[in-house]
């Protein structure tokens, strides 16, 4: 069992030697017309430097320290797994919990950008359970952004998709609207026609909501500590305009255990 | 008393106070009177110079050395050679030092709660079982392993202390936490949410564009 | 009349909303999450809202007091069969480590953690620690304990990686190598030849570059070597006296006596056909890649544990596969795929053998020190590890050029591409998106080949893109050698007829993936003869399997 599904979180050590050892190999010229050993091995520091860059990955050290402080004693290092055998008349196979996505098909920056956010991501940030109790705030300083673009990721994809994140989108941007003093919200999508026919008139009427009609092509900054410049498209014209955060409309995908119980099962998911 | 009961705590306290030099010299491994106690005294100052190494100290600064009670003449030798050693190093936060005075002395201020927190006192104090019989779930560790997890407390709680101590000098944003300790927003950012989580911090007002946070006074 | 029981799939909204919907028509509901609690709230996704009726809440607290339902968070479906309309589901339930109706959420536990790592429940936003909530809304606590680091789960035979690698940093070479040969017997074979997929998952990564766990292991072996250390595998005293038969002294076959020979087992035999052991490590893999003075030695620890390997002893023409299993109380096929395929273009029958020789014969006679004719020009058809190996060996062997003709581009090269690298640079001339339409002849011998140049057009099943020919760019390259090494096969000619097994359309046997059993009772299959062509940790993980299953079989026999 895995989590930490994007990424993981990987302590910034200051000590680690860095550049991966390459493997010492005998010349071309040495090769030709025998059969000796092209890759000769590393020499034991080589071996050295390279062993102690390994970061040990370990989630929860086995330190016993939160058992130590835990009152009520609730904390049990020996509550065993458990294995079960039963038997089912019917399965409903649901997505579960895991929100899988599609990576991105343009470069949009996320991942590089702390800026740059998901849609799941923006959702947690909205609920009030949520890691910031629902205040709109960028995770790159904290601040309160004042332009705020939500835009469509993976922008050719089917109409089921880019209708069902666009409403996600604008109801993001609704909520979003009404925490926050002063926001200024750019939707950028290839709106579809079955979008207009059944929102559009609606989402017209959000104030601060703009809808552009158009796909996002990059997401950079020019340089270190400036804000995000977003390159898109607009009835064919390309346009630049910066923002303080971007929030990119995913693609749902079903996770690839969920995919093979599904067909095995011969059956679809709900 | 016995190096085991040298207490890292103190170690950064006596830096902080002014102090350009360390020496802590304890018995041969096998002589110890309380069995561990010098390696027990080992792995605190080892891990102490690794802190200091982290804050930009130099780490020659903190030494273990090890003579008997009967070795006046190794004693006289080891303390000669540390004492030229120091005198070679000039005052704390001079030009062998990474980082200078007198923000090296915030640092260690900081470092000293990080070796008063909880988490290294015990994790240091885990290594023998760790290295030994294994953790809770008896699994091994190996000493790059230890290493390396004693590393990321003390890369982290540095931070996280620094943070805490920012605070409790006045709530403010994360951006100005960020710019006074000089820590990349990003990583303010996370440690604050987590801060907030545990409930150790919490969000005061939202004062323009800046939501500020403040400390949360923990019981005792 | 029973009640109806239902398997709910996944503790996000859908699944608790399907689980109450189920529960209310009476039937006895079990819900399964792989998460250690259940859902969130969530934003709609097909209507417009309300600011004030933003988010839907799953009902959690009806949900968890419903009797009819019962909830396992934290838990895997580890086997799942359907039979007659009935469902048998085999899960695991991992444990939580606290115990929640203790819990008084005095977050003194997460105040201490010095784990921090990514949230997956906020998606990655902030930290949570080792022991800490997963849904806020819940407030049910956990520790999260990985089974194993990432490395480790991804390597076929779960190879304990973060130990071997700390020992090596620790400077502890020989430890570092008895943590390894603890599951995988051929060290110095496999840390030369595997693609290495654990380095590919490094978590390492993220930060800079995956380390290089796989010379790592070299290195220890290599250390060994060096240090002149004649290492004993040790066996247990309590011997089991079954007789077991293995087809094969290729690494699962190896693998599997090894992993017997140290359950106990004393009476193994291995059936080799070629006069040398390591299977396709000797034969098919080269020499400047995987010196044999190692092979031998690394299956002359396994032997010297008291295993008997036979050599030039082919199953199906020395002995025949029916005294085997009349013979022996369990048998293990570990035959591989050592059946070059055909181009099936024209011509290739025709001058078959006269030029023209599949890349597994062709590294097999190099391999055995058999005749080649080393004469003008080389072309080898293909883009995987063969292909690459049967180049770089014609070169060595001093052919005047050697191409290699693939039909995609090198990107979609299915070969490592460190092999392709080394190929370019040592000179062999790379075609890229042409394919073999006819071979050509002259006075009886291969004189040269047709080739077609392609293109790459829609993704296919695989979702690489299909090369297609393009009309009228046929071209012709002279050849005096010809080695197509487009894909291998396996030959189960040797079981002959009415053997009872189940062979499935790739010509491979189909098992259990557990234990390695075959249909047949106490016969067992691992390796490239179960999997087509793969790499050689695949196949000691197969040889794992199989060993275990072996002893399960036996014992309870």
């Amino acid at each position: 069992m895995n989590y930490e599904k994007e990424k993981r979180y990987i302590i910034p050590f200051d000590d680690v030697p860095s550049p991966r050892a390459e493997m010492p190999e005998i010349t071309v010229d040495e090769r030709r017309g025998n059969f000796v050993e092209v890759e000769t091995g590393f020499p034991e520091d080589m071996a050295q430097t390279e062993a102690k860059r390994c970061l040990s990955c370990r989630r929860c050290l086995g330190c016993a320290l939160c058992w130590a402080e835990c009152k009520p004693e609730a904390i049990n290092f020996d509550i065993p797994d458990e294995d079960l055998d039963l038997e089912f008349d019917e399965v409903v196979i649901t997505r579960g919990q895991e929100n899988t996505f599609q990576a991105f098909n343009t470069d949009l920056g996320y991942g590089s950008y702390a800026d740059v956010i998901t849609d799941l991501q923006f959702e947690r940030m909205l609920s009030p359970t949520g890691p910031t109790d629902g205040i709109v705030v960028s995770p790159l300083d904290g601040e309160v952004p004042a332009r705020l673009a939500i835009v469509q990721g993976n922008a050719d994809g089917d109409e089921e998709h880019l209708l069902s994140s666009l409403v996600l989108g604008v109801n993001e941007a609704i909520i979003a609207l009404d925490r926050t003093e002063g926001l200024e919200v750019s939707l950028i999508s290839p709106v579809c026609q079955s979008f207009k026919d059944q929102f559009l008139a609606d989402a017209q009427k959000v104030a601060g909501l703009n809808i552009i009609e158009g796909a996002p092509e990059t997401a950079e900054k020019k340089k270190d500590g400036d804000s995000l410049t977003l390159t898109f498209s607009e009835n064919g014209n390309s346009r630049e305009e910066n923002f303080d955060m971007v929030v990119a409309l995913t693609k749902p995908e079903v996770s690839s255990e969920i995919k093979s119980l599904s067909r095995k099962l011969e059956q679809d998911i709900i | 008393m016995c190096t085991g009961r040298v207490d890292p705590a103190l170690v950064a306290e006596a830096f902080k106070k002014g102090l350009d030099g360390l020496l802590v010299v304890g018995c041969y491994f096998g002589d110890c009177h309380y069995i561990t106690g010098n390696h027990q005294a080992k792995a605190k100052l080892d891990m102490t110079r690794r802190l200091f190494k982290h804050i930009g100290m130099n780490e020659e600064r903190l030494a273990f050395r090890q003579c008997s009670s009967g070795e006046a003449s190794v004693f006289v030798k080891v303390v000669s050679e540390f004492d030229e050693k120091i005198r070679s190093l000039g005052p704390l936060g001079g030009d062998s030092d990474p980082v200078k005075a007198p923000e090296i002395f915030e640092k260690i201020e900081a470092a000293q709660a990080v070796l008063a927190s909880e988490k290294i006192r015990w994790v240091i104090g885990k290594r023998t079982p760790f290295l030994e019989s294994g953790n809770m779930y008896g699994e091994i560790f190996t000493e790059h392993e230890f290493n390396r997890a004693i590393d990321m407390i003390i890369v982290e709680e540095m931070e996280v202390q620094e943070i805490l101590a920012g605070l409790k000098a006045g709530s403010r944003s994360i951006k100005d936490l960020s710019n006074d300790l000089s820590i990349p927003s990003e990583r303010v950012f996370r440690y604050v949410t987590a801060l907030k989580r545990k409930g150790m911090v919490a969000l005061d007002k939202v004062a323009g564009r800046s939501p500020i946070f403040q400390l949360v006074r923990q019981e005792v | 009349m029973e009640e109806k029981k239902v398997l709910i799939v996944g503790g996000g909204l859908e699944g608790v909303g399907a689980a109450l919907e189920k529960a209310e028509e009476g039937a006895k509901v079990t819900i399964v999450e792989k998460f250690p609690t259940l859902g969130a709230e969530r934003i709609p996704r097909d209507r417009l809202i309300k600011p004030d009726d933003a988010f839907i809440n799953p009902d959690l607290d009806k949900v968890r007091n419903d009797d009819n339902v019962s909830i396992l968070t934290y838990s895997d479906i580890k086997k799942i069969n359907k039979d007659n309309g009935k469902v048998q589901a085999h899960i695991l339930k991992r444990s939580l480590r606290v115990d929640n109706s203790k819990c008084n959420d005095c977050k003194a536990c997460i105040k201490v953690c010095p784990v921090n790592m990514f949230d997956d429940f906020d998606e990655g936003f902030s930290f949570r620690t080792a022991v800490d909530y997963f849904n806020p809304a819940t407030g049910e606590y956990n520790i999260f304990k990985e089974d194993m680091p990432v490395c480790q789960r991804t390597c076929p035979v779960n190879l304990d990686i973060r130990t071997y690698a700390g020992q090596i940093a620790d400077g502890k070479y020989l430890e570092s190598l008895a943590t390894i040969r603890d599951r995988l017997p051929l060290p110095g074979s496999i840390g030369r030849v595997c693609p290495h997929p654990c380095e590919t998952a490094c978590n390492r990564q993220y930060l800079d570059e995956p380390i290089s766990i796989c010379f790592l292991k070299r290195f220890v072996a290599d250390v060994e070597l060096e240090k002149e250390i004649e290492p004993v595998y040790e066996t247990p005293e309590k011997k089991f006296s079954e007789k077991i038969a293995i087809i094969g002294a290729g690494p699962s076959g190896l693998t599997c006596a090894y992993d017997l020979a140290r359950l106990g087992y004393e009476d193994i035999t291995i059936y080799e056909a070629l006069p040398v052991p390591g299977g396709y490590l000797w034969v098919g893999i080269p020499e400047y890649r995987l010196p044999k003075k190692l092979l031998q030695r690394e299956v002359d620890l396994i032997a010297n544990m008291g295993i008997d390997i036979q050599y030039n002893k082919r199953v199906g023409k020395d002995i025949s596969f029916d005294d085997l299993r009349k013979d022996n109380d369990a048998v293990f096929i570990g035959a591989g795929c050592h059946r070059g395929l055909k181009l099936r273009v024209p011509g290739e029958d025709e001058y078959e053998g006269k030029g023209i020789v599949d890349c597994v014969t062709f590294l097999r006679d190099q391999a055995l020190g058999n005749p080649i004719e080393v004469k003008g020009k080389l072309i080898v058809i293909g883009g995987g590890n063969a292909a690459i190996d049967s180049a770089r060996v014609g070169w060595r062997m001093g052919f005047d050029e050697v191409y290699i003709l693939y039909r995609r581009t090198k990107k979609e090269m299915p070969a490592n591409p460190w092999e392709i690298d080394a190929a370019e640079h040592e000179g062999v001339i790379m075609q890229y998106l042409a394919a073999p339409i006819e071979i050509l002849g002259k006075d009886g011998k291969v004189a040269g080949m047709k080739c077609i140049k392609m293109e790459l057009g829609e993704p296919d099943a695989s979702g690489r893109r299909r090369p297609v020919p393009i009309e009228g760019s046929e071209y012709v390259i002279d050849a005096e050698t010809i080695v197509p090494a487009i894909s291998q096969g396996a030959d189960l000619e040797f079981l002959g007829e009415d053997h009872g097994f189940e062979i499935n359309r790739w010509n491979t046997f189909d098992i259990d993936e557990e234990t390695g059993a075959t249909n047949v009772p106490g016969m067992f299959a691992g390796g490239d003869v179960v999997t087509g062509p793969n790499i050689a940790i695949q196949a000691v993980a197969a040889g794992k399997k199989a060993a275990s299953g072996i002893h399960e079989y036996l014992r309870n026999k």
